[in-house]
This record gives C-alpha cells, sequence and structure tokens, in this order.
C-alpha cells in the first residue's frame, strides 16, 4: 500500500518534471509577447505558434495595454518577453524603458524589434545595451541584394546572408541553408569589443543605413539583428525589422528568416546553449578530502561538473578548453582540465594540480566565457598555510659539517670539564702540566696530572675561578 | 633609641616596614591606572591592543600548537599573515597562562579582563623590580623612591593603564628586571645571575622588539668596562654566561630567529663577546710573559685585530651577508630620514621626535632629578653606576627621537631620582649627627648599607603622604632648633616637590592617558557627558550585516579594530610588514574613482571603511591622514600618484569647492563628503579643517550602506559590475536621481 503510495508519488513528480521539460526552455515558460494591437498578432502567427509548439505559455497583449506589467509586488511575472510593437508611441503604464531594463537585470529574456519608426522608449532602452539605433526614419538599404517579387525590387528589403558564425546562436542549419534573411526597417550601431554583445546578423559592403549622416554606417558596421547576454546569464536580442518576424517574410520564397527566427528566440528564451555549473569539489590527492586549508606544495585535485542544455535536457558538456585558475592577484596556476567522464547530465572536468610553493588567499577560479554560451564563472576562496614549525625537512645533507660540529663541540666541553673536575687538586707545584690536560681525552688526563709534578701553583689557582 | 615594636628587632622592622611599602606602591600603581576602567568600561583599547586581544583569544581557544602555527588569511588579504611567526608571543602566552591558571583554580575569569587588567599587575611588579634595581645599585631607600617613582610616572603610565594590552605593558618589567639581573651577576661576578639574567632576556625578548635595546646597552656596558680598564673576572663569567644563554634562548622565537647571527642590531654583542675572550685571554697571557714582551704583542695583535675585525664587518655588510641597518634604525640617528625615505615610518605619530615639553608633561620632578643621579652616579663610579651612566645618557638620546622611547626612558630616570632624593633623604634626614656639634650636610659617599638609615630612609620614603616625623634628640633645644632649621626648611621643599609630582601624575594619568581612543567622551555644555561609540557601531555593523569573508578596505590604522571587533578580512592593518600593499590601499584612495573601483575589485573588496570626523570636530580622520596616504602610494606608484597634484595652485590642502581637481576627484574625498552637505546645509561647515564643504559630490562606483551615529566610520560597498556592461555612471544617468529616502538626522 504504502509502496504503492510512494510510486504514485514518484509517477507525479516525474510527470511533473516531463512537464518542466516539455517546456522547453531551461528557464520557465511564461513568455509576454506586445504588440502594437490585438488585430496586428494575426501578422505573426508562424511565431506564435512555433512558440506555443515548443511548450511557451505564450500571452499576446496590446503593447498599450496598461494593466500589463512585468513585475508585480517586486515579483517577475513573465520569464520571457518580446517587444514587437517597435512604433508604439505609448506603452502601458508600467512598460518604460527601466521596467524592461529591471525585468533583464532580474534574469529575464528579451527581444526587442525596431523598424524605421520605432519609438524613443525602445530607443532608450537598446541604448543600455549598447545598441544605438540609427535616426527617426532611416532604412536599411542595399541596391545589389533585395528583395526581387515579380521583376521589380524593393531596395528597403534587404536580402542579407551576412550571418555571423557562431554555432552557439545561430544552428548549422541556418548557416549551411540556401537563401536569404529579408529584412526591412532599421540598422543599428554596436560596439564590436563589447564582449556581451554578439551582432548575429550584418550588412553586406553593399548595404548601408541611408540618413546616415557624414558617417554611413554601412557593411559590418551596419548591425541588423544583434544578441546580448547579460553578466547574469539574461539574453536579449535585437532586431531592427518587426518584418523579420512576420509572417509574410517566413514564407517568401528563398526566405531563411523562418530558421533565423527560430534559432534567434531558442537561444534567447534559454531553449540551448545555457551552460551551467554543476558542482565542484577540490580536495587533497592524497586523502581525498577537502582540507580546512591546503598547505604549500600539496598535490590536490580540481573537479567540476559541467551540463549543457539543449534539445529539452540537461546533457554533457563536451569541451577540451575549460581551463582552472589558482589566483592570488594575479593568476599562479592555469591550466586547462582534462574531461574525465561524463555521467548522466554533466560532464566532469578534473586537473591534478600541485598548489604553488607560496603561502596566501587563492581563489580557484573556473572562469568559462564563450559566445553564445552561458558563463560560467565559480570562485573558491581558499587559504593556502605555510608548514607547521614540524613539517620543515630535518637533518639536511647540506649541515652535516655543522652538525657534527655542535657535537664535536658539546663532546669536547663534556671532556674538558670531566679533566677538569676529575684532575687531582695539585698538591705541589706543577711544572707544563697544562697543555697536556688540555689536549688529552679525560681518561689519560688524571694520570698526566698525577704523574708530573707542578711548579705553577699560582697560575693554576688564578685561572680556576674564570672556568668556574 | 628605638626599641622593639610589636616584639620585632629594628631590622625586622625595616624589612616589614619595606614590605608594606612596597605593597602600598603597588597598589598606588595598580589603581592609578584604572581610571579608563572606571570612566568608560573594561575595553581594549587602541589599535595594537586588540590585535593582541584577539590572538590571545586565539591561544587561549586553540591552545598553544596551533596558535604557534597560526596563518591569518584574514588579514593582509590576498596575501595573509603567518602569525605564530611574526608576532612577539609573550603576552598572549602570559596572559593565557593567567587564564589558565585562574581557570584551574576554578575562578570563572574572562579572557578580556585578563588582558584589560594585565599591564595594571605588571606595572606593580615592575615597581617592585625597580625597587631591587635601586637597592642594588644604592640601598632600600633609593629603591623604594625608585618603586614609587616609577609606579606613578606618566611616562610609563602611558603605555600600562588597564586596557592597554600591549607589548609594553609586560616588556618594561622584564626590562628593569634583566637589569637588575645583569648588575647583580656583575656585581657577584655569578654565572646563576648571568643565568638569570638570560632567562629574564629571553622573556623580554619574546615579549617586545625593543630587546634590542638590552642587548646593545649591556654590550655597551661590558665595552666601556673594559675600556676604562676595568676588565675583571666577574665582567666576564657574567657577560659569557649572559650573551651565550641569552642568544641562544632569543633564537627560540620564531620571529627572531637567525637575526642575532647576522643583522645590524645585534653584531655590537656578539662583538663585545669576542673581545671580552680576546681581553680575557690576553689577561691570561700577561701572566705568563714578561711585560716588554707582551706589551709588544699586545700592540700587534690589537692593530692587527681592529684591522681585521673592521675589514671583515665592512666587506661583509657590503656583501650583503651582515644584513644592513634597517630604515627604522636610520631614523634613530637622522629624524629627518624616515619622513624623506620611510614615510610609513614617518607617519606614526608615537615615531615623531619628542617635543621637549613632553619630557616635563611624562616625567616632570623626574627629569631635573636626573642629572642629579648622574652627579651621585660619577662620585661613585662602581661598574653598575657605569651602566646607570650609560643608561641614562642613551635612553635620554633615542627618547629625544622618538616620543614613544620616553618608555625606556621613564625606569632609569626613576631609577636616578630614586638615588638622588634617597642622598638628599639621607643627608636631611640625618639625626644621629644631632648630639654631636656637626650640623652640616653629612657625608653622602658615607657606606650606606646601615640598617638605622635605611629604617630612617624607609620612614622617609612613606612621608610623601604624610607629615615628616622628627626623631627624638636630646641636646638643648635652641640647640637643636638650629640643627633642625634648615633641614626642616628642605625637607618640606621637597616634600612640597613630591607631593606636587604626584599631584601632576595623578592628573595626566586621569585627563591624558586614560581614553580608550575606541570609544571618545565629549561634554555638554551642561557639563554632562556624552559617549560617542561610532567606531564600535560602525563595526557591529560589519559584523551583524556582511557576509563572514566580506573584504573591508580601510586606511591601516584600523586593520586590528577591524579584525578584532569586526571579524572581517582586511587588507591592510597596523602590522605594517609590507609596504608595497599598504601603498595599494593608498592608491586606492587616493585615485579617482574609475581607477579605485579597478583597484578594489582587482583585490576582491566589498567594503570600505572611511573614518570622516568633521561633523564632530574628530581630528584624527582619514582626511587629516590623507597626506601621508598619498605619500606612501607616491614612494610605490610615483608614477600614479603625486602629492603635488592634491594642493590647489597657492599650495593650501583643502577639501572645498577651491580643491585641486585630484583632490575632488580622489575616492577619499568623495567617501568623506558624499551626502555630507545634504546633513550639513548649504552653509554646511567642516568642523575638523574649517572650510566650507564641497558643493557637489558624485559618487558611481560606491554605494553608501552604512554611515553612524555622528558621521564618524563611513561605510560604502564596491557594487558589483554592472549587469549590462555599462559603467555605473551611465547606469547611474539611466536610473536617474537617487530617490530622495528620508535621513535620519543626528543630534
Amino acid at each position: 500500500m504504502r509502496l504503492a503510495a510512494s510510486l504514485g508519488a514518484c509517477l507525479a513528480l516525474g510527470a511533473a518534471w516531463l512537464r518542466v521539460v516539455c517546456a522547453g526552455s531551461a528557464m520557465g515558460d511564461r513568455l509576454l509577447v506586445l504588440v502594437p494591437t490585438a488585430e496586428a498578432a494575426g501578422g505573426y502567427s508562424e511565431l506564435l505558434g512555433s512558440l506555443a509548439e515548443r511548450g511557451f505559455d505564450v500571452s499576446v497583449r496590446a503593447a498599450s495595454n496598461s494593466s500589463v506589467a512585468l513585475h508585480v509586488d517586486g515579483r517577475r511575472q513573465y520569464d520571457h518577453a518580446v517587444l514587437l510593437a517597435p512604433a508604439a508611441k505609448r506603452l502601458g503604464a508600467a512598460l518604460t524603458a527601466h521596467s524592461f531594463v529591471r525585468f533583464v537585470d532580474d534574469g529575464g529574456n528579451l527581444v526587442v524589434v525596431g523598424s524605421s519608426d520605432m519609438s524613443d522608449q525602445s530607443r532608450k532602452l537598446a541604448a543600455q545595451f549598447g545598441v544605438v539605433f540609427e535616426k527617426h526614419g532611416s532604412r536599411v538599404v542595399d541596391h545589389s541584394h533585395h528583395l526581387v517579387t515579380d521583376g521589380t525590387g524593393d531596395h528597403a528589403v534587404v536580402a542579407a546572408s551576412r550571418l555571423a558564425a557562431v554555432p552557439a546562436v545561430l544552428s548549422p542549419q541556418l548557416l549551411e541553408a540556401p537563401g536569404t534573411v529579408y529584412f526591412r526597417g532599421i540598422g543599428h550601431r554596436y560596439d564590436p569589443s563589447n564582449p556581451l554583445l554578439t551582432p548575429a546578423l550584418t550588412g553586406a559592403p553593399t548595404t548601408y543605413s541611408d540618413l546616415s549622416g557624414d558617417e554611413v554606417l554601412s557593411g559590418r558596421q551596419l548591425g541588423l539583428v544583434s544578441v546580448f547576454q547579460t553578466r547574469r546569464n539574461a539574453r536579449v536580442a535585437f532586431s531592427g525589422s518587426a518584418d523579420l518576424f512576420s509572417d509574410a517574410f517566413m514564407r517568401t520564397t528563398q526566405s531563411r528568416n523562418r530558421q533565423l527566427v527560430h534559432d534567434i528566440t531558442q537561444w534567447t528564451f534559454q531553449e540551448k546553449a545555457v551552460l551551467r555549473e554543476v558542482a565542484r569539489r577540490h580536495y587533497l590527492a592524497a586523502t581525498g578530502m577537502q582540507p580546512e586549508h591546503y598547505r604549500v606544495s600539496n598535490d590536490m585535485v580540481y573537479e567540476i561538473d559541467l551540463s549543457v542544455y539543449y534539445d529539452d535536457a540537461w546533457r554533457p558538456y563536451e569541451a577540451d578548453d575549460v581551463q582552472f585558475e589558482a589566483i592570488m592577484l594575479d593568476p599562479y596556476i592555469r591550466t586547462t582540465l582534462n574531461r574525465t567522464r561524463s555521467s548522466g547530465p554533466a560532464a566532469t572536468y578534473r586537473g591534478d594540480i600541485r598548489l604553488p610553493d607560496r603561502y596566501g588567499t587563492f581563489t580557484f577560479r573556473v572562469n568559462y566565457k564563450r559566445t553564445g554560451l552561458a558563463n560560467v564563472d565559480v570562485k573558491d576562496t581558499v587559504a593556502i598555510w605555510p608548514l607547521r614549525h614540524d613539517e620543515y625537512p630535518r637533518f639536511l645533507s647540506a649541515a652535516y659539517p655543522y652538525y657534527t660540529g655542535s657535537f664535536v663541540m658539546m663532546v669536547g666541553f663534556l671532556a674538558l670539564c670531566a679533566a677538569w673536575l676529575w684532575s687531582a687538586e695539585p698538591s705541589k707545584p706543577v711544572t707544563q702540566a697544562k697543555p697536556a690536560t688540555q689536549v688529552k681525552p679525560a681518561t689519560q688526563a688524571k694520570p698526566a696530572t698525577q704523574a708530573k709534578p707542578a711548579t705553577q701553583a699560582k697560575h693554576t689557582a688564578k685561572s680556576k675561578p674564570k672556568s668556574s | 633609641m628605638v626599641g622593639k615594636v610589636l616584639g620585632l628587632a629594628v631590622a625586622d622592622q625595616a624589612s616589614l616596614l619595606r614590605l608594606a611599602i612596597l605593597g602600598l606602591i603597588s597598589i598606588v600603581a595598580i589603581g592609578s591606572r584604572l581610571y579608563s576602567v572606571i570612566r568608560f568600561e573594561s575595553v581594549i583599547h587602541e589599535f595594537d591592543p586588540w590585535f593582541n586581544y584577539r590572538t590571545t583569544r586565539y591561544l587561549v581557544n586553540n591552545g598553544f600548537d596551533k596558535f604557534w602555527n597560526w596563518f591569518d588569511e584574514t588579514a593582509w588579504y590576498p596575501l595573509g599573515r603567518v602569525v605564530g611567526g611574526t608576532l612577539y608571543p609573550g603576552i598572549m602566552v602570559t596572559s593565557a597562562a593567567i587564564y589558565n591558571a585562574l581557570h584551574l583554580l576554578n575562578i570563572p575569569v574572562d579572557i578580556r579582563n585578563v588582558c584589560v587588567f594585565l599591564a595594571p599587575v605588571f606595572s606593580a611588579l615592575t615597581a617592585v623590580a625597580t625597587y631591587y634595581l635601586g637597592k642594588e645599585v644604592k640601598n632600600a631607600t633609593a629603591g623604594l623612591l625608585a618603586a614609587a617613582f616609577i609606579g606613578i610616572a606618566p611616562g610609563y603610565i602611558s603605555r600600562s593603564v588597564a586596557g592597554s594590552y600591549d607589548n609594553e605593558g609586560i616588556a618594561i618589567f622584564l626590562l628593569v628586571f634583566t637589569f637588575f639581573l645583569w648588575l647583580r651577576a656583575v656585581r657577584l661576578g655569578s654565572a646563576l645571575y648571568g643565568a638569570l639574567a638570560a632567562t629574564a632576556y629571553f622573556y623580554m625578548v619574546s615579549a617586545w622588539g625593543g630587546y634590542v635595546f638590552i642587548i646593545n646597552l649591556i654590550p655597551l656596558h661590558v665595552f666601556a668596562l673594559l675600556a676604562m680598564g676595568r676588565y675583571s673576572n666577574r665582567l666576564y663569567v657574567a657577560y659569557s654566561t649572559f650573551y651565550a644563554l641569552g642568544t641562544l634562548a632569543s633564537m627560540q622565537i620564531p620571529f627572531v630567529g637567525f637575526q642575532p647571527t647576522f643583522t645590524s642590531e645585534h653584531m655590537a654583542a656578539m662583538g663585545t663577546f669576542g673581545l671580552i675572550q680576546l681581553v680575557a685571554f690576553t689577561h691570561y697571557l700577561r701572566a705568563l710573559m714578561p711585560a716588554g714582551h707582551f706589551q709588544t704583542l699586545l700592540r700587534a695583535a690589537v692593530a692587527m685585530l681592529f684591522a681585521l675585525g673592521a675589514g671583515g664587518l665592512v666587506l661583509l655588510t657590503m656583501r650583503g651577508v651582515i644584513a644592513p641597518w634597517t630604515g627604522r634604525f636610520y631614523s634613530l640617528w637622522d629624524t629627518g630620514y624616515a619622513k624623506v625615505h620611510i614615510p610609513i615610518i614617518a607617519s606614526v605619530s608615537e615615531h615623531q621626535p619628542t617635543a621637549w615639553p613632553n619630557f616635563f608633561f611624562d616625567l616632570n620632578l623626574l627629569m631635573l632629578l636626573l642629572p642629579a643621579g648622574i652627579y651621585f652616579s660619577f662620585r661613585e663610579l662602581t661598574d653598575n653606576h657605569v651602566f646607570l651612566i650609560l643608561y641614562s645618557i642613551f635612553a635620554a638620546y633615542f627618547a629625544g627621537v622618538m616620543v614613544r622611547l620616553i618608555l625606556t626612558l621613564t625606569p632609569i630616570v626613576c631609577v636616578m631620582a630614586g638615588i638622588a632624593m634617597a642622598n638628599v633623604f639621607e643627608t636631611y634626614l640625618d639625626f644621629r649627627g644631632m648630639t654631636a656639634q656637626t650640623t652640616g650636610a653629612g657625608d653622602t659617599t658615607e657606606d650606606a648599607k646601615a640598617p638605622a638609615t635605611s629604617a630612617a630612609a624607609a620612614a622617609a620614603a612613606s612621608v610623601a603622604a604624610s607629615v615628616p616625623p622628627g626623631s627624638p634628640a636630646r641636646p638643648a633645644l635652641g640647640k637643636r632648633l638650629y640643627a633642625y632649621f634648615p633641614k626642616a626648611v628642605v625637607m618640606v621643599n621637597f616634600m612640597y616637590f613630591l607631593f606636587m609630582f604626584q599631584l601632576h601624575c595623578s592628573w595626566i594619568t586621569s585627563s591624558a592617558y586614560s581614553s580608550p581612543s575606541v570609544v571618545l567622551a565629549s561634554r555638554a555644555p551642561d557639563g554632562s557627558q556624552h559617549i560617542i561609540d561610532d567606531f564600535r557601531e560602525a563595526y557591529y555593523w560589519l559584523r551583524k550585516n556582511t557576509p563572514q569573508d566580506a573584504r573591508v578596505l580601510s586606511w591601516w590604522d584600523y586593520g586590528y579594530q577591524l579584525a578584532g571587533m569586526a571579524d572581517r578580512t582586511t587588507l591592510v592593518d597596523n602590522n605594517t610588514w609590507n609596504n608595497t600593499h599598504i601603498a595599494t590601499v593608498g592608491k586606492v584612495l587616493a585615485s579617482d574613482e574609475d581607477t579605485a573601483y579597478e583597484l578594489a575589485r582587482r583585490h576582491d573588496v566589498d567594503y570600505v571603511l572611511v573614518v570622516f570626523g568633521a561633523m564632530l570636530g574628530y581630528s584624527g580622520d582619514d582626511i587629516n591622514k590623507f597626506l601621508w596616504m598619498i605619500r606612501i602610494a607616491q614612494g610605490v606608484y610615483p608614477n600614479d600618484v603625486s602629492e603635488q597634484a592634491f594642493f590647489t595652485a597657492d599650495g593650501q590642502y583643502s577639501i572645498d569647492d577651491s580643491a585641486s581637481p585630484t583632490m575632488k576627484a580622489s575616492l577619499m574625498h568623495k567617501l568623506c563628503y558624499y551626502r555630507f552637505n545634504e546633513v550639513m546645509g548649504a552653509q554646511g561647515f567642516d568642523r575638523v579643517r574649517k572650510q566650507k564643504l564641497p558643493s557637489n559630490v558624485e559618487l558611481h562606483n560606491f554605494a553608501e550602506a552604512y554611515t553612524t551615529e555622528n558621521w564618524l566610520v563611513r561605510i560604502y560597498k564596491v557594487k558589483d559590475l554592472d549587469s549590462l556592461g555599462r559603467s555605473h555612471r551611465a547606469a547611474d544617468a539611466f536610473n536617474g536621481p537617487r530617490p530622495a529616502a528620508p535621513r535620519r538626522v543626528p543630534f
């Protein structure tokens, strides 16, 4: 009976787990899509259908809806949000650039979509991530690559194909597939040195942004779609084109839009490339136990279990570039960890490390940051103590002369004392007996003094108190 | 003349009296050091004592073995400190022994109270040791007087009030006691006393770095005696025993280690040891050889040895075998040296040269009696007196170089004053001559061992608090008056001086040396006392509101207190062993916000603590110490920090709107004055600098975490990197002005 009950509980738990897994995202499934108006949602049925199919609990709301709030009582209401209303002048009262920044800061994932007539609110929001959209009204234009329908071309619908080779974000299917990505909208500037921001789609050399002013934004500098991962692993995607996501562009022949949108949303909503540290251990190689503190030059083992999430499950993460550092102001050790085994959902990386011959507070750190993957940056502060007073090597071979010296000294001193103490008090004056007694060993001293008659009694008496 | 009292003979009465007087002196010595406990509470004072207290607690809780091998990873983050090997364990071991002994007797005393009251108790022992020293060099009268003096001399009290749990608290006792044993060893030529002196010296080495004073003064004494042609076998026995045993023993302290064999500070002792062997050998040779040959040999040998020795010393020093003199030592000879070369030493107030009023302040009457004591020592000039004279001269010199060394001067001044006063008493309280016709001053060099004199002198010593007694005398009244009068006048005068001395000492002790400095006191206009407890408030906040392993950056002055009271990791503390690390902290505080932020993050700093006295008018705050931080930082990072840049164009050290841009941009300035004008108002005023407040202080990379009641301590949190990769300035600009939260207003 009890067995059946616990079995039932297990099944229920398993079912719950399955349901979570089915959600697709490693984080959660509450998804908010903000569209300009309720009717406009019809134009994105492909996207919404795909999201729902992937297990998201999609709420589609008009952007101007005042009842929509990202946080209620300080708690995040959604795990993911898509801001598909670039031009909406008035967002809901609770939907300001600040609230979106807070949403992302709090771990929410966000897709921000722009257009030529995008609102200041959206620009301001994007600017916080280092994505600077072009002037109001500007469009991305390409006179060589553009959509041609029925012999007439619209130069503002750019046929972009400069996809960044970031396998963590863009799938091989997308990169290898034929066709182009259709893009109609606004371009943005980005800082290529920003480690958090990765351009996913940029302009071709012939692509440029009109109304750029003196410095025409074109080619690689012209960002079309960019992805951003915060230091806390929240993800944000920016696209200068809302049409990119629309049914119309997805259904166009030779269009790779569908796959691109799929990849971008999958990445942004943490359905893939989510890396995490499951566990980590460090211990003495000799005992296998983690000590309270290490000693200098200890041999120790550091292990870290990494798993990565994709295709609805946590799987072992396999790479050959996971590095370990032991840092005290500067790294004293930086070594690559070896993958030892992949047990269950995690792969174990292990390093057999000899600690530096330097005491202090060290930080054991694995700082693994790869484009598109979630950051793993784990630190352990560990004290390395100097040797105990009785752990230093004793009896160094180099010091044998000194040991010998000290023992000879001791023996000599004892011999001298013995000679002095047990030599007979000279009753008669002694003649030159002194040198003989001092040089010869104690056992012979006594007969020597006795044998020789002494003459300098005065001297003996005088020097006696000196050494007493 | 004197009959039996309580069935005791005169000699027994005298020793009973002496015992009673010594007991009273001890009580006075302890009692006068308790002001701080009565006024405030039984609390550890100042800075260094907090370290000693913390280590003592560690010792009591973890045992000696762990203490010996203790590596403190919470100090000097991330370097750590090998505590067991870098401290003088004497005071901790002493306290722990007392603590354990009391607990063995089922007296459950808190270790804090043992620590607080250790120094007063040891001051009583110092008085006893001084008595023996005085008795050794003159007689019991001088001893008692010296004991009474050292019991209350402010120069010693300054380092031994209750709560001042520092090495000096026990080290002065050991200093005096070692010297006493040494003098006795020399006088008796006793290997036993030499060995005892070495033992006391070992205890001293374990307790205080000032042991170097002993290991230089005693060889100097020996050397002076040799130079005066006073070599004797007594001296040979005493010094050989003392040096050999003392040096071997001192090397057992890990912090000292092999220093006695290679550092310059110990070379004099070793050289003297060699010299006395040579001299002894020469004396031996002289007994064997004809005088003429001996003279030739001696001259040749002396010249050769001198050349060899000096050449060898120079060579070894140049080759670096003998460690060169340390900076702290140079600063003993050239008072300007530290200021130029080692700002970290010059920045400590107790390392400043002594201003002359300090001598009077700390020693008062005794300072005037010192020359008299030296004079009397010259009159007798036994081996012991040579020592006293040398000690006086050297200690007086060093006391003039560094304020804190008045401490080593105090014992000898007390002894010398004791000798001088004893001479005065012997002369003017000698009524034995009353029956005879001589009424003038007695012979001061007269043998003073007679019991009657001792008794009279002992009585005289007790007179300090009562009326001078007259001895019964026989001659006619007129003649007696004529004989008494000059003596009475002199004695009344001296009694008055002694009385005033006592008053001065009590007053100084109570007003200047009994403040714990952890707790401040101020007086309201109506005379009521107001306790300012901001330091402990801040430390307690840290203790209760920050993670256990939080790292707090502050100037090194507060390191020991942070470790002791807040129990948090510090970057630098009062054990100033790593100048670079201190300079780095100085650089953090002197740099602009962004550089400071980067440095702080590199050092894993979580909180920054500054002491800010502008609201209270507390002049020992960080802005006033700031110039030293800049100087120390400049010494190590001359390209990044420049002292000149912190002054205005006309060379003023100002903090208001006219301050130099570097000053205004510096982290220290920002942390101190951030939001200060909100509480002080537009017409706000810095009460320490007497300047107007800077009008606009912006702070982005650090967030105010806590400010104490009187704004004395301000704690800031180092912000995390912005999640979106923005600068904090940009993030703050985006977030808009900080909401004006209601602040509690002090007063």
